[in-house]
């Protein structure tokens, strides 16, 4: 029996105003560890609270194991959900908090302190049962909230952004710990979060959501490798973006002219013709002297800035067609042969050079942003 | 001296500026703000000092202190607080009306402010807008509203203790609203969300974890509908059926302008403390109840402000 397995199809929800999620299709298979990325206001936390039944959609469906569960209230659904900032019941102390929800399914009593006891265990608070939240750090919140939720076995667990409110390093070890308590217990996990990072080193698959719909859903390698729409190359990661002009494909790869340079695109949207993006990744990008090397896909430059950022010197390099490329160069203990005004030229490698449509629609405003936040209450 | 005789010496500051310095220094400790507090404090507490004191007077004298005596309270056989049977009776009669008007005003008030604060709908907007209608209203609007309605429409009603009752409740259940939607705007809906994600039917997340959290703002408010229903002179007032229900300001005033003694003075003492002591109470219960919020440093308490109306 697949326990675990997710399906939304159409979810829609509109507030007074905006559409904050905008006919949604997903899958999530049992047991993945599965994120929904975005911006502020892109709907992704919208979608959560929907498969929690704390929204009720505007239109769709929300399968959970092939039942539709849309119109179910959230306390007779078998998910359970961490919340942003934990909302753990301050008048009760963490076993009350962590039994709360075996005592509304009403377990005996003795199953309710074994499952509890066994469930602090498993996020490492064993013996602080008898504490107030007040007194736990912030971490040790999130592990209750943790706790709280998953000692129901749901069958999907839910997590709204649920180390947005720790320091970094926290972040870092609780982003390890979880990833790992998920492989144990085996439960899906719907992960919310506008950090791409934790959404890349955490997930299965991801999902990358803006302005209420899903620009890209994949494993996060593939997302980061190719991504098939100006907003993912630019949202995750660092990404160089140019102007130029495609001009159809030729051996499985794209011709773009950009400015008057020609080159060579050998990914993305080769078929594409006519105003472009040309996207390429600053690790990807090869700094060469002028001298050194000719052939294809190299444009003349000249270093604008040098930035130290400890592994890596990030260069920035105003190219001949005007635009400046952010190129990352390791850290190798030797000094860059480079500064401010040396004339240089970059090697955008053919695999590395991708070439994707400009889409018609463009992302929301500011405005509409603030309002779709605004009516989502969160996000 | 040499080196020095090109600078001009400067002049001593007068004392005017040195003053005004000491007073508004920027750098140094505010002074102006708390001398107005004082000035305020001090003006607005010696009256009252004052008739408290001569509650005590050992004559029948309210202006004249000659001594120190409890006579006014329990010591003189018949002009006491303790055997004047009217005096006793008005403290009787107040102190029945607040304790009728806290069990009747706050339970009804603590639902209203749940369902305006989670009712988001036509007419929600209006409704938590006229919620606030009996604070603005002139009070003796009110009670010459509520004497008609009750010796010509609701005749059954008449004045007297029943209808003091109902006009108390009618106006404290705002004050109720007030404080308690205060709080449970600053708590949200995230706990009632999280009860429900936990499997908990609306009731339950209620009872379980909405009242629990709801707690401090509903002994606040009982408390602040226990002192403004001592303290009411006007609605009291126009309901009384004389006699037997005047409360005690009611008293007050009329012995004020008959024949006033120190014992006047002593009820309205005893008044004062107890409203002081609910208030008190009710602070306290709020203070430790919040204590674990406000050591989390989260903005729980921000609704503390609703305290002071």
């Amino acid at each position: 029996m697949a326990r675990g397995e997710i399906r939304l199809i159409g979810l829609t929800k509109r507030f007074a105003e905006v559409t904050a999620v905008d006919h949604i299709d997903l899958d999530v298979a049992p047991g993945k560890f599965f994120s929904l990325l975005g911006p502020s206001g892109c709907g992704k936390t919208t979608t959560l609270r929907m498969i929690a039944g704390f929204e009720q959609p505007s239109e769709g469906r929300i399968l959970l194991d092939g039942t539709d569960v849309a119109y179910t209230p959230a306390h007779k659904r078998n998910v359970n959900t961490v919340f942003q900032n934990y909302a753990l019941f301050p008048h009760l102390d963490v076993f009350d908090n962590v039994a709360f929800g075996l005592r509304r399914a009403k377990r005996p009593k003795s199953e309710v302190r074994q499952r509890a006891l066994q469930a602090l265990e498993l996020v490492q608070l064993g013996g602080l049962e008898k504490r107030k939240p007040s007194q736990l750090s912030g971490g040790q919140q999130q592990r209750v909230a943790l706790a709280r939720a998953l000692v129901l076995n749901p069958s999907v667990l839910l997590l709204d952004e649920p180390l947005g409110a720790l320091d970094a390093k926290l972040r870092k070890t609780l982003q390890i710990e979880l990833k790992t308590l998920q492989r144990e217990v085996g439960i899906t996990f719907i992960y919310v979060t506008h950090d791409q990072e934790e959404a890349l080193t955490m997930s299965d698959r991801l999902a990358v959501m803006n302005g209420g719909k899903v620009e890209q859903i994949g494993a996060p390698q593939g997302v980061y490798e190719d991504p098939e729409t100006l907003f993912v190359a630019d949202f995750l990661g660092v990404s160089n973006l140019m102007d130029a002009t495609a001009q159809g494909a030729r051996d499985g790869r794209c011709r773009v002219r950009a400015d008057t340079f020609e080159l060579t695109a050998g990914s993305g949207a080769i078929d594409v013709t006519g105003p472009a993006k040309i996207v390429i990744r600053p690790e990807r990008i090869e700094l060469e002297s002028r001298e050194a090397a000719s052939g294809p896909n190299r444009l003349p430059g000249m270093v604008e800035r040098l930035v130290y950022v400890g592994s890596a010197v990030q260069v920035i390099v105003r190219v001949a067609t005007g635009e400046a490329l952010q190129v990352l160069v390791p850290n190798t203990g030797k000094a860059l042969p480079y500064e401010q005004g040396t004339p240089v030229q970059v090697h955008l490698p053919v695999e590395a050079l991708r070439v994707l449509a400009v889409d018609e629609a463009g992302e929301p405003g500011p405005a509409e942003e603030a309002a779709l936040a605004e009516a989502s209450g969160r996000d | 001296m040499s080196s020095v005789a090109g600078t001009p010496v400067a002049p001593r500051p007068s004392a005017w500026s040195r003053f005004r310095g000491w007073l508004s220094n920027p750098w140094g400790r505010p002074r102006f703000l708390p001398l107005v507090t004082w000035g305020y404090v001090v003006w607005s507490i010696v009256p009252v000092l004052i008739a408290v004191q001569f509650s005590f007077n050992a004559t029948r004298s309210r202006t004249a202190w000659q001594g120190f005596s409890t006579r006014w309270y329990w010591g003189d056989p018949v002009d006491s607080v303790w055997h004047d049977p009217t005096l006793r009776n008005a403290l009787v009669q107040s102190l029945k009306l607040a304790v009728a008007d806290v069990v009747i005003a706050t339970p009804i008030g603590v639902l209203l402010a749940i369902g305006l604060a989670r009712w988001h709908g036509r007419g929600s907007g209006s409704s938590n807008f006229l919620m606030l209608f009996p604070l603005v209203t002139p009070e003796i609007v009110m009670g010459v509203a509520l004497l008609l309605v009750f010796t010509e429409v609701f005749t059954f009603v008449g004045t007297g203790t029943t209808a003091q009752i109902l006009g108390h409740v009618t106006f404290s259940i705002s004050f109720v609203v007030v404080i308690v939607r205060g709080r449970l705007f600053s708590i949200g809906r995230q706990y009632e969300e999280a009860a429900a994600d936990l499997g908990a039917s609306p009731t339950v997340a209620l009872a379980r974890v909405l009242l629990p959290l709801l707690m401090p703002a509903i002994v606040a408010s009982a408390a602040v509908v226990f002192a403004i229903s001592l303290d009411d002179f006007v609605i009291s007032q126009w309901l009384s059926k004389g006699g037997e229900t005047d409360t005690v300001p009611v008293k007050i005033y009329s012995a004020t302008r008959a024949a006033p003694l120190p014992s006047t003075n002593a009820i309205a003492t005893i008044m004062m403390l107890l409203t002081l002591a609910s208030v008190t109470l009710g602070f306290l219960v709020w203070r430790a109840f919040t204590r674990g919020e406000r050591r989390a440093g989260q903005s729980v308490v921000k609704d503390m402000g609703a305290l002071e109306i």
